[in-house]
């Protein structure tokens, strides 16, 4: 690619270049990329640590026909949903309500906050909240809202939106900070000029602000979806997947298919599966996103 | 009209948003044996007590030491090991630079998942499960990418005419290196590596999979266990762990604000 002037010749400035760039290689190459080929390599085999035997594409067959797979997936399905409606679409509304206003300065603050907060840390909060004599309930009992109080980490799917809750608590702030800077790098002439059309409120918002949020947008709707498929934290700690295996998403299910009941070619299938979903997530969109930008 | 409404509004939203956080603080200053449901106000000052208790019972002390050196030493590596290779890709007469920097890239992309139990066994076999050095290995391989990715692209907007001055000047690679582009990239560099001392303080799942006793175990395996096995010891106590755990990453986004808003905007 690059032409070598010089004293250097060639063979030698090549050496150099691997020197250079064989720490990064063997470091990604060895814990992250081995161990990914491997898990694939895994998935067509029948293997509880002990012994291993090759099983075709037996396990993935028997992914079709697992019925807590099958709500796994739908889990996974609905945190997607889910935080793309909530964290994403809050996060826009705000980063717009609080984009050139006094109290915004606050409002932003209180928003942002939680997300210096680890997925742990958050979950720990929320245990408190949630638990049936935890936070939420009393202050439904404060508000005379009684007969809303509930055992909200206990039942499907009640347990699922009461985290995907907590997490749109810990993440529109993430989205609200990169909302906020697609807005601030508008053209103020635009929104001008907007006006001047006659254009006001939500016809300002819908005609001139939002089509030129859309490069921002791809960006967080892909962090959002890539994250959420991945969602693993948060629901490790509220429910354990439970009640049973209610509330479990892919990554929980690879987790205890692997570590608990040491099926690890079962649970390697799970790991491929989650793989395709989140490679082909961010391939879709992205290409969609840059096909309709022409 | 609309005005204070939208106002008003604003307010309600940035309240509702602090409760959760107000009640936890009021929580973690409960004492543990006086809790009997969620306060609403400081009857007691036993913050420090509950924090006591949770650094006794679960080792949350030992657990941020360790998490506080697999950050700081796997962010440093990855920084650096990335700069080493950005610098390759970038300057140097790589031959395939878009094979490379592929190969390099590709471990943002998959889900943590696939990764883990391959490495459980390998981390079996070779004695690294439950070590220290284990844990920064792995940590600094996860932080290698993202890393790359941010020093690479900053470093593709350096002006071509610096190298082919240095060359002139008859300066080898790794002068050039040293002397010109590292201390083009620091910016880039420091983004990169507050980004991944946090992902690392932040991670579960590497923690709770690679290492099992306290010497070795990172904060939030901790504090998952605290949360778990250790519940009957109260909200309180288990909040007050929580609160201080989450110290040095609440006064690190504060402090590096803009930092996050670029590096967010990398994410992939």
């Amino acid at each position: 690619m690059v032409a070598v002037t010089g004293r250097a010749a060639p063979w030698a400035a090549r050496t150099w270049a691997a020197l250079f760039i064989a720490p990064a290689v063997a470091l990604v190459g060895a814990l992250l990329v081995l161990p990914f080929l491997f898990t694939v390599y895994r998935s067509f085999f029948s293997d509880d640590g002990l012994s291993r035997s090759w099983v075709g594409l037996d396990n993935y067959a028997t992914l079709v026909t697992d019925e807590s797979f099958l709500r796994s997936l739908l889990n996974t399905g609905i945190w997607t949903v889910g935080t793309l409606l909530l964290p994403v679409l809050l996060g826009l509304v705000i980063a717009v309500a609080t984009n050139s206003s006094g109290w915004g300065r606050f409002t932003r603050f209180a928003v942002v906050l939680p997300y210096a907060l680890s997925g742990s840390v958050t979950a720990i909060l929320w245990n408190f909240m949630l638990q049936t004599d935890g936070g939420v309930n009393e202050i439904l009992g404060l508000l005379g809202l009684s007969s809303l109080e509930q055992p909200w980490l206990l039942e499907w799917p009640t347990n699922t939106f009461a985290m995907i809750l907590a997490t749109t608590w810990q993440a529109t702030g993430a989205n609200m900070i990169l909302f906020l800077v697609g807005l601030q790098a508008i053209p103020t002439e635009t929104i001008e000029a907007g006006r001047l059309d006659g254009a006001g409120g939500f016809r300002l918002l819908r005609e001139v602000i939002l089509p030129q949020l859309k490069p921002i947008s791809i960006v967080v709707i892909g962090i959002s979806l890539v994250g959420s498929l991945k969602t693993f934290d948060i629901v490790w700690l509220l429910t354990r997947g439970g009640p049973g295996t209610a509330s479990e998403t892919l990554a929980l299910t690879m987790y205890r298919q692997t570590f608990t009941l040491s099926r690890y070619g079962y649970g390697a299938a799970v790991a491929v599966v989650l793989t395709v979903i989140v490679l082909a997530a961010s391939w879709i969109y992205l290409r969609r996103q840059l096909r309709s930008d022409d | 009209m609309a005005r204070r409404l939208r106002n008003a509004l604003l307010v309600a939203v940035a309240l509702l948003w602090l409760l959760p956080t107000y009640l936890v603080v009021v929580n973690a200053f409960t004492a543990a044996d006086e809790y009997v449901g969620p306060r609403w106000w400081f009857t007691s000052f036993a913050l420090f007590e509950n924090i006591s208790t949770a650094f006794a019972t679960a080792d949350i002390g030992q657990a941020m030491w360790n998490t506080f050196l697999y950050s700081a030493g796997s962010a440093f590596i990855a920084v650096v090991v990335a700069a080493l290779a950005s610098f390759a890709v970038v300057v140097m007469p790589v031959r395939r630079p878009v094979l490379w920097f592929w190969l390099i890239y590709a471990g943002t992309l998959l889900p943590l998942q696939v990764f883990l139990s391959p490495l459980f066994n390998a981390y079996a076999v070779t004695s690294l499960y439950d070590t220290q050095y284990g844990m920064v290995l792995i940590y600094a391989a996860l932080a290698v990418p993202f890393a790359f990715f941010v020093v690479r692209n900053y470093l593709t907007t350096a002006p071509k005419e610096m190298r082919e001055a240095a060359q002139l000047d008859g300066a080898g690679w790794f002068t050039m290196f040293l002397r010109i582009h590292l201390p083009l990239a620091r910016g880039a560099m420091v983004a990169a590596f507050l980004f991944q001392f946090l992902a690392t303080w932040n991670d579960l799942l590497f923690g709770i999979t690679l290492s099992t006793s306290p010497n070795v175990r990172p904060l939030m395996a901790a504090l998952a266990e605290l949360n778990g096995q250790y519940s009957g010891l109260g909200p309180p106590v288990i909040l007050a762990a929580g609160l201080v755990a989450s110290i040095p990453t609440v006064v690190l986004f504060l402090s590096f604000q803009r930092f996050f808003v670029n590096a967010l905007r990398l994410t992939p």
